[in-house]
């Protein structure tokens, strides 16, 4: 390919009269044919109708093309069309080029129909001196390892392992304490039917007896090696070491409750947690009849900003089921904004509402303030400190990110948001995605999800994880960047710089290298690597200069 | 006949190109001056281009990323932030940074596209020609923009810029964050020092001079021509060339 | 059970469906996608920005549109409705009817000759109403397929037998007002349903004023009027005078949380309007805004920054008290009377415009689809998911995702769109 003569092919179409009406498609192509390395040039009535197609592909034979430039409407929305054109007629189809007469010259210039026709004429000679230059490349095929490895055994993680399992594919799924089930296990019931949490955990059994799902108990991260479809990661269990291969990773590690030590005077005893409320539910021994709640301790405040999400719904729940056990109890929930969105929930809370539960808001330039027997809080309804009297009181904790998040990041190379939860490629249309390529992430890992969020999202990473783990081989655009040995001096400057953390260090031979495979071609290393050391195939420094010399230089 | 500047345009593929792309479905109308380099990302664009764009004669650039926070690579149009400032910054030296122009277009955007280049369009032939068009002043502007080039082309500043958003963020190799602010003065000397000395190269390259000799050719004082002669040599692109009674010329021996 | 068929089919084409199609796809499962309208896309299209990151939209829809519309793997029916279904999870039996486009789709290039001859004038439904379209049009410029539609019932020839300007302009000779609606008959292994929601009407609540009052408009509306592709070019201007309005209310729960009207809560609408106010503040700089809310329901990732930032940054006044009614002064000025919490009197403030944040509300044919498909719909009328398994219909081998089954925001669409994706795949590809 590198000796052989550049042969330019160069079709221009008329669009009907949405191009040929208003420039002068003849002189452009006549124009077309003077230029160098253009051995063929023509116009025609629609370039994407099968009559231009297989004028396409004709020429190429015909006249051996080994270029080839279409001028006409938005490659956005045109360009694979032809490429696949060219594909078909034996042509590499990055030796295509697209030059864009319609969307960006006759339908913007309709009064200027002469600058029009020097303006397509520029853009072709540009098209033509980059595309002298195009270089053929090759898609990148990587095998996949077919098996996945799930980083949490609570629900989340057993959710996504199932659905993994049921797809077909092999799980390794990992749980760094010696049960499965997560912070369930430490539930009572569970909202919005207010049934046993030990119903939900048998699921527990179905993971373990599942002959697709390994699962690995009291088991720590070692270190996690590779990239998608092939990632390696070694876990330790009782000193002993086991290394996994999987072709993608979901985080499901989960969260864990802010300690109540040293909030609102808890005591543990008529001041207490939630999660201790939970606890003491399960073995029926609430005895009090005043009971306050208090939201939000410990968050949306300057310390921890965020809203935590599921306290209020948690909150609701044991109320009731404190008004359930004894109609007679006072409760009482002092809150923020009640969170409780959508239908179910905004109905269980209405339902708490007509149980008599009394909800009292609060400002958090006045929280309330614990004495002995009663609580004093002002009330802004009533323009009025008020004061209630309580045997208990019950401390909304919120999930904060786990401490070892941070570790977990760091091995996985993926960032983590200010609080320390995971943070997703996208916050709209990648939620359950990494940036890295394969790596997943689900429930209260992301942030403070409850139960049925911990499934749907499960669910959503199991699916996005099965994308890659379906296919026998992963296939990726071909222009992507390169590091030129040669010029690199391994300052690194373009590791950081990867949002996708696909440059990286080998260390065996000490060379800084892009994988193709997670390269998305955007380019942004190549513009600023400090000795112009990396190459970003199809939008090279060559390629797009020639088109501004051209440009420029024609006087 | 009025003048018809020659602008470029690096568009983005994913927001600016289509927001162009919407001007035209929307047949909105706007001067036929502009030509357009499709890039996936504004972060593609490498400052050496645009000082390239100007040595060849193009009268304005304008780079079109798509808004900050949405660009289809998490972070590129950052960079693009960041380079197109350093590029601004050492334009401003030979009063050329008025004829580039970085700004964001979305997918939804076709009317401000248009606005755009049509403004764009105006404040360029407004403020006239490539002054290299210009004969008498061709030799001085091409030597200023090949400069620039030359500045934009060493590793120096641009490895200031690769790596200015880790330092302010992340810190350097002793964990020690450097304050946007603090960044920006040091940025700034090093802008000063990397352009008078990438000047002295171009004055020094064909014939050896004497240090008041460059000093009187770039306007500065001989200690400061001296200091950075002394820099230049440790890089090793300087050398004496030959003395003069006791007075010695330098020349510049640096490749390509 | 018969063969299990490696087909799903997806009903509903905004972002939830795009994207458990995309998903399905990817995994070389074959997809039908339903749609009713002419283009893919949903509501999502019509919105400017999205929150907390205030992206553009369409910026970041058009990229999955377009990846639908190419892949090899799913096959698009625009204009199409389900009719019936029989069989089970692994194998259903789908009639669809195809609505005729009396475009030729491998034709038309939307070079928009035709839209521009088009004598008939219409109520753009996809800008809410605020412009108008012709009678052959697109959905939207970037709608996708980019094919134009042939509106029967207001193009001329169908009413008055009379035209055809549309296809004499063609020079593809894409119009074919011969094309009759066809009924297709596909198998497939399971159903995703993604229809979707609709927007409340206000004017049930006539103390608003809406429909009444010009300048008290909703929040669609409001998002197509400071959309940069929208009816004004993205210009905020008032209705009743196309005066720049400086003062702007929004009033959320309008129709939620309302036994009246809608007990439930819509979700987005205290994120949205947060969003919107802060468009229009980077707009013009010298807006103020007030929004009226009972509670800030912000919980998701970043919402409350993002409340915070309103608040801070962009001059967002939040006003906690549910709103009586809305007046109107001489000037077509709305003025809004409210109860204040901290003194418990009635109030009165004067606004130049008025967003009411209406809710979210159960698709009007839900419940013919949910008889067509044999599940059940909730008590207002969505489709009914599981507690704890929300992609879950009452029925096996069908799932449900997005805002058909309850009110939600992108995000969560998404990740339902993925969800039902995996329950399905998990049907078509068991052994």
């Amino acid at each position: 390919m590198v000796d052989e003569e550049v042969k330019i092919g160069v079709f221009i179409c008329h669009c009907g009269t949405n191009i040929g009406g208003i420039l002068d498609v003849p002189n452009i192509t006549e124009y077309a044919k003077t230029l160098p390395h253009v051995v063929y040039a023509a116009d025609n009535l629609y370039t994407c109708s099968e009559v231009g197609l297989t004028q396409i592909r004709e020429n190429i034979k015909e006249h051996n093309l080994n270029r080839v430039i279409v001028a006409s409407c938005s490659p956005r929305t045109h360009e694979p069309l032809f490429r696949a054109t060219c594909f078909e007629a034996g042509l590499n189809p990055y030796l295509f080029e697209m030059v864009n007469i319609r969307d960006q010259d006759s339908w913007v210039h309709m009064k200027e129909p002469e600058r029009g026709t020097e303006k397509a004429k520029d853009l072709i000679r540009m098209g033509v001196y980059k595309a002298a230059l195009l270089e053929p490349l090759e898609k990148i095929k990587v095998s996949i390892i077919p098996s996945a490895l799930v980083i949490g055994g609570g629900i989340s993680g057993m959710n996504a392992a199932l659905n993994l399992a049921n797809r077909g594919f092999e799980v390794n799924l990992i749980e760094k304490e010696p049960h499965l089930g997560g912070l369930i296990r430490s539930l009572n019931k569970t909202y919005p039917t207010n049934e046993d949490a030990s119903k939900l955990l048998e699921i527990t059994n179905l993971v373990e007896e599942n002959k697709k799902i390994k699962v690995f108990k009291s088991a720590i991260i070692e270190n996690i090696d590779g990239f998608v479809g092939n990632y390696k990661t070694t876990i330790v269990q009782n000193e002993n070491l086991t290394k996994i291969e999987s072709g993608i990773i979901i985080v499901a590690t989960g969260a864990s409750p802010l300690s109540p030590e040293g909030y609102y005077s808890y005591n543990g005893k008529d001041i207490i947690s939630q999660m201790e409320l939970e606890h003491l539910l399960k073995n029926n021994s609430v005895y009090a009849n005043n009971v306050i709640m208090i939201q939000c301790v410990g968050c949306r405040n300057e310390e921890r900003k965020y809203c935590s999400n599921i306290c209020c719904m948690g909150a609701l729940k044991n109320a009731m089921l404190i008004k359930e056990k004894n109609p007679d109890a006072h409760v009482s929930i002092i809150f923020r904004d009640i969170q409780t969105k959508g239908t179910t929930y905004e109905a269980y809370y209405r339902k708490a509402r007509e149980k008599g539960i009394l909800f009292i808001k609060y400002l958090p330039e006045k929280p309330p303030v614990i004495k002995k027997d009663h609580i004093q809080v002002y009330n802004e309804f009533l323009n009025h400190e008020i004061s209630i009297s309580y045997d208990l009181i019950v401390l909304s904790m919120p999930l904060i990110a786990n401490d070892d998040s941070e570790t977990l990041a760091k091995m996985l190379k993926v960032p983590l948001e200010v609080n320390g939860f995971f943070l997703e490629a996208h916050v709209k249309l990648r939620p359950v995605d990494f940036a890295t390529d394969g790596i997943y992430v689900c429930g209260s890992a992301h942030w403070p999800a409850d139960i049925s969020e911990c499934i749907s999202q499960s669910n959503a990473a199991a699916s996005r994880a099965s994308t890659i783990l379906s296919k026998d081989m992963l296939e990726v655009e071909g222009s992507t960047a390169e590091i030129n040995e040669d010029l690199c001096v391994g300052c690194e400057a373009c590791i950081k710089l990867c949002p996708y953390s696909a440059i990286s260090k080998d260390e065996e031979t000490d060379t800084v290298i892009v994988n193709k495979v997670i390269c998305k071609g955007c380019g942004v290393c190549g513009a600023s690597c400090p000795h112009q050391a990396i190459t970003i195939h199809h939008f090279t420094g060559d390629q797009i200069l020639s088109a501004i010399v051209t440009y420029g230089g024609e006087e | 006949m009025t003048f018809e500047p020659k602008i470029l345009g690096f568009l983005c593929n994913w927001c600016s190109y289509a927001g162009a792309d919407l001007a035209g479905v929307s047949r909105i109308q706007y001067p036929t001056n502009i030509r357009v380099i499709r890039v996936m990302c504004s972060g593609r664009v490498d400052p050496v281009f645009i000082a390239e764009a100007f040595i060849e004669g193009i009268d304005g650039v304008i780079i079109l990323g798509c808004h900050l926070g949405d660009c289809h690579y998490i972070s590129g149009n950052y960079e693009t932030e960041l380079k197109m400032k350093m590029l601004s910054k050492l334009l401003n030296f030979i009063d050329f940074s008025d004829r580039i122009r970085l700004d964001w277009v979305s997918a939804a955007e076709g009317n401000r596209f248009a606005q755009i280049v049509g403004e764009f369009t105006e404040h360029i032939r407004k403020l006239g020609p490539n002054p290299l068009k210009e004969k008498k002043k061709k030799i001085e502007i091409l030597d200023n923009l090949n400069t620039i080039k030359a500045v934009l082309s060493d590793r120096r500043l641009r490895g200031l810029v690769a790596r200015q958003r880790e330092l302010t963020t992340e810190g350097n190799v002793y964990n020690k964050v450097i304050s946007s602010e603090e960044f920006e003065k040091f940025f700034d000397d090093a802008i000063l020092n990397e352009l008078l000395r990438h000047k002295i190269m171009i004055k020094i390259r064909e014939k050896g001079k004497s240090v008041p000799n460059i000093a009187k050719e770039i306007g500065i004082e001989p200690y400061k021509v001296l200091q950075h002669i002394v820099t230049l040599r440790a890089r090793g692109w300087v050398d004496v060339d030959e003395i003069n009674e006791e007075i010695p010329t330098f020349i510049s021996i640096k490749e390509g | 059970m018969g063969t299990n068929k490696k087909s799903v089919m997806v009903i509903g084409g905004g972002i939830a469906g795009i994207q458990a199609s995309l998903d399905l796809a990817e995994q070389g499962i074959e997809v039908k996608l339903i749609e009713k309208n002419a283009c893919i896309g949903g509501r999502m299209a019509q919105l400017d920005k999205t929150f907390p990151t205030n992206d553009c939209s369409i910026c970041i829809l058009a990229p999955k549109l377009a990846e639908c519309f190419r892949h090899p793997s799913i096959q698009l029916y625009t204009l199409s409705e389900v009719k019936d279904i029989s069989g089970e999870a692994g194998n259903f039996k789908v009639k669809i009817l195809k609505k005729a486009r009396y475009v030729k789709e491998e034709e038309c290039i939307n070079c928009g000759t035709c839209i521009e001859k088009c004598p008939m004038r219409v109520d753009d439904e996809f800008d809410m109403l605020l412009r108008k379209r012709r009678a052959i049009y697109i959905d939207y410029v970037q709608g996708v397929p980019s094919i134009v539609t042939i509106d029967r019932d207001n193009c001329l020839f169908f009413t008055k037998g009379a035209c055809r300007i549309c296809e004499k302009v063609c020079e593809r000779e894409a119009i074919d007002f011969e094309q009759q609606d066809e009924e297709v008959e596909l198998n497939v292994g399971s159903i995703i349903v993604a229809t979707g929601y609709d927007i409340f009407n206000p004017e049930y609540i006539e103390t608003l004023g809406y429909g009444r009052f010009p300048n008290v408009v909703t929040a669609l509306e409001f998002e197509r009027l400071i959309c940069a592709s929208g009816p004004l070019g993205g210009h905020l201007l008032r209705p009743s005078d196309k005066a720049e309005p400086k003062k702007l209310a929004f009033i959320n729960c309008v129709g939620s949380r309302d036994i009246k009207n809608n007990p439930y809560c819509s979700s987005c609408c205290c994120m949205y309007t947060t969003k919107e106010a802060m468009i229009a503040y980077e707009h013009d700089n010298e807006l103020e805004t007030s929004i009226f809310y009972i509670d800030l329901r912000a919980a998701g990732k970043g919402f409350r920054d993002y409340i915070e930032r309103g608040h801070n940054e962009y001059a967002i006044n939040y006003i906690k008290g549910k709103v009586a009614k809305i007046l109107q002064d001489e000037a077509n000025n709305p003025v809004i009377v409210y109860e204040d919490i901290n003194t418990s009197k009635v109030k009165q403030i004067k606004f130049d415009l008025v967003i009411l944040a209406t809710s979210m509300v159960p698709k009007k044919d839900a419940s013919k689809l949910s008889n067509i498909l044999g599940v059940e719909l909730d008590e207002y009328n969505f489709f009914k998911g599981g507690f704890y398994h929300p992609q879950k219909s009452s029925k096996e081998g069908i799932f449900l995702c997005g805002a058909c089954r309850e009110p939600m925001d992108i995000p969560n669409s998404v990740i339902d769109g993925s969800g039902a994706a995996a329950k399905a795949a998990e049907i078509v590809m068991r052994e």
